[in-house]
């Protein structure tokens, strides 16, 4: 019960040589291929979000578990809470977008002829995008320390008091979060497209966010198990997550085709430019997108017995895990990039710098205490879980 | 034809009632049937029946569904009566979707329902006597075959002697 993650020196060694190794090609391409200023930023975008979305949505997870007073999920919750941790830096990471802002919001340049811009200026303006940068990752920051220093007082503490903050505390970032979400990928997404606009967008996001994080939290499952923790995470716990992860790409194709069908048969030019960028540019990737995120995760994980093995779902998690980052570049990189667009060394080595700093900020956080919050009251209902 | 007797266990716990199939599961007693107001977790495992075939009928009545609305649309718009809607295409996948969806979803559905009447027989008309109107209560029933050679019911007693059952009887 007392097992304790132990985040060898071995580990910590190969995520710092990866990531020096990524930092290394990335500076290398940038001098030799000259990539231009758009697309380096569009992948710092690229990642910011990405990686913000993983710790955003592994919040989610927990904050719906909690207000619903789920039992199935107590073992492994600290696994999700672990992924909170790297938001602060997310912040940073995003706070850096104001040196390479003009480079990929096309709304920041001044041009009063533009009336669709001009129109929208009372919300894209620059001094605005960063206050309201601000105050989402004020909250969600703010609320997700809150929710993990209660499930921390837990592990030495059974005062039940502790349990019924952790519901308290799980509405209000619930709250928060459902309004931010929306609003922060209006910001930080769609405005790239700066006269396009989808009302679904917000949700599409969301969506897209809480399938990585199912995904990451399934390989951290796999990872852990396979060096020997977690002995008592069953085939039923595996079997939630899988079908979360099926439920959710399925969620998501829906999102994804409601948003596609509607601008499809209104057919209005000022939205239906938003896929023909997409569509004439980048047509393989953008088939790709729906193929991995929704044939692989519907047909992987249809049967009982491929949800319970979890070296089957790490497998499907991982594919999973590739194509939302794809989703992702095509969300920003074709309005972000232009022409210039490509999925290249430069987005490998990028998005492996971030990875590396992602995991090792994970597995630091995942190590400071047990693996299991043992004063839980749902422990045992977690333990004799059966799906 | 020699009449099939029982031997029926009552148990007024879930606990004990699983506790009692595994035991005499083990000492080669053959369960006929066991009675419960409410769906027992394990007994399924207990007793070794096997998993419901019931969602593979689902998955291929919902493919035969995909396929047939999928179909019947694109020969309806292309071949059969072709419209001009909204200067559309006539063979437009996106319009097909929503349909092909719901047909599925509803050859899925309701196939499993049939597949699941089918299998246990029930229909309108049905007959049901209750073995005991206790057991759609608070009563959980195991009925051992007592057909066999020799005294069941003392056997019985005997291997369940430790545990709490309300009554043993023929």
């Amino acid at each position: 019960m007392d097992e304790q993650f132990d985040f060898k020196k071995k580990y910590r060694n190969i995520l710092m040589m990866l990531m020096t190794g990524g930092i290394l090609v990335s500076i290398a391409v940038i001098l030799i291929s000259k990539p231009g200023a758009a697309r380096i930023w569009a992948n710092v975008l690229l990642n910011n979000q990405y990686f913000l979305g993983l710790s955003l949505g592994a919040a989610f997870f927990l904050a719906v578990h909690r207000v619903s007073q789920s039992g199935w999920h107590t073992l492994l919750q600290r696994l999700p809470d672990s992924m909170t941790t790297y938001l602060p830096v997310a912040f940073v990471l995003m706070l850096l977008i104001y040196f390479g802002i003009h480079n990929i919001y096309g709304w920041t340049n001044n041009n009063p002829t533009d009336k669709v811009i001009e129109g929208k200026r009372a919300w894209l303006n620059i001094p605005f995008f960063f206050i309201r940068l601000v105050i989402y990752f004020a909250g969600w920051i703010v609320l997700t320390r809150m929710m993990r220093k209660n499930s921390l007082s837990l592990m030495t503490s059974a005062d039940l008091k502790y349990h019924n903050r952790k519901i308290l505390f799980a509405g209000l970032f619930l709250v928060f979060y459902g309004i931010t979400v929306s609003a922060s990928s209006w910001d930080w997404i769609m405005s790239l497209d700066a006269h396009w606009y989808s009302t679904l967008f917000g949700w599409y996001v969301l969506i897209g966010m809480f399938v990585t994080s199912l995904a990451f939290i399934t390989l951290l499952i796999w990872f852990l198990k396979r060096l020997g923790y977690l002995k008592y995470i069953r085939p039923d716990h595996v079997h939630d997550m899988a079908i979360l992860i099926f439920a959710f790409s399925i969620f998501w194709t829906y999102q994804w085709f409601a948003q596609y069908e509607l601008i499809w048969y209104g057919h209005l030019p000022e939205e239906t430019s938003y896929y023909i960028t997409r569509l004439h540019h980048f047509k393989v990737i953008f088939y790709i997108n729906l193929g991995v995120n929704f044939l692989v995760p519907f047909f992987g994980l249809i049967t009982f017995n491929s949800k319970r093995h979890i070296g089957w779902v790490a497998i499907i998690a991982a594919i999973v895990l590739i194509g939302h980052w794809i989703d992702y570049w095509l969300l920003i990189m074709p309005a972000a990039a232009g022409d210039n667009a490509g999925i290249g060394l430069l987005e490998i080595s990028m998005t492996l710098i971030y990875g590396c700093l992602f995991v090792y900020i994970v597995l630091r956080s995942l190590s400071i205490g047990p693996l299991v919050v043992k004063n839980d009251p749902y422990i045992l209902e977690s333990m004799n879980y059966e799906s | 034809m020699k009449s099939r007797s029982y031997i029926s266990i009552y148990f007024d716990d879930e606990v004990p009632l699983l506790e009692a199939v595994r035991i005499l599961r083990d000492k080669k007693e053959t369960i006929a049937d066991v009675l419960s107001p409410f769906p027992v977790h394990g007994l399924d495992e207990a007793l070794s029946i096997k998993r419901s075939r019931i969602p593979v009928g689902g998955f291929i009545f919902g493919a035969l569904g995909a396929i047939l609305a999928f179909g019947f649309q694109a020969w309806v718009f292309t071949v059969s009566y072709p419209l001009i809607i909204g200067g559309k295409p006539f063979f437009s996948v996106p319009t097909f979707i929503p349909i092909t969806f719901e047909v599925t979803v509803l050859f899925a559905g309701l196939s499993m329902v049939a597949a699941f009447l089918i299998r246990s027989k029930l229909k309108p008309d049905i007959r049901f006597e209750p073995f005991d109107e206790s057991v759609t209560d608070d009563r959980f029933v195991i009925l051992v075959d007592a057909s066999d050679e020799g005294n069941t019911l003392e056997r019985v007693k005997s291997i369940l002697s430790g545990i709490n059952t309300l009554e043993i009887r023929k």
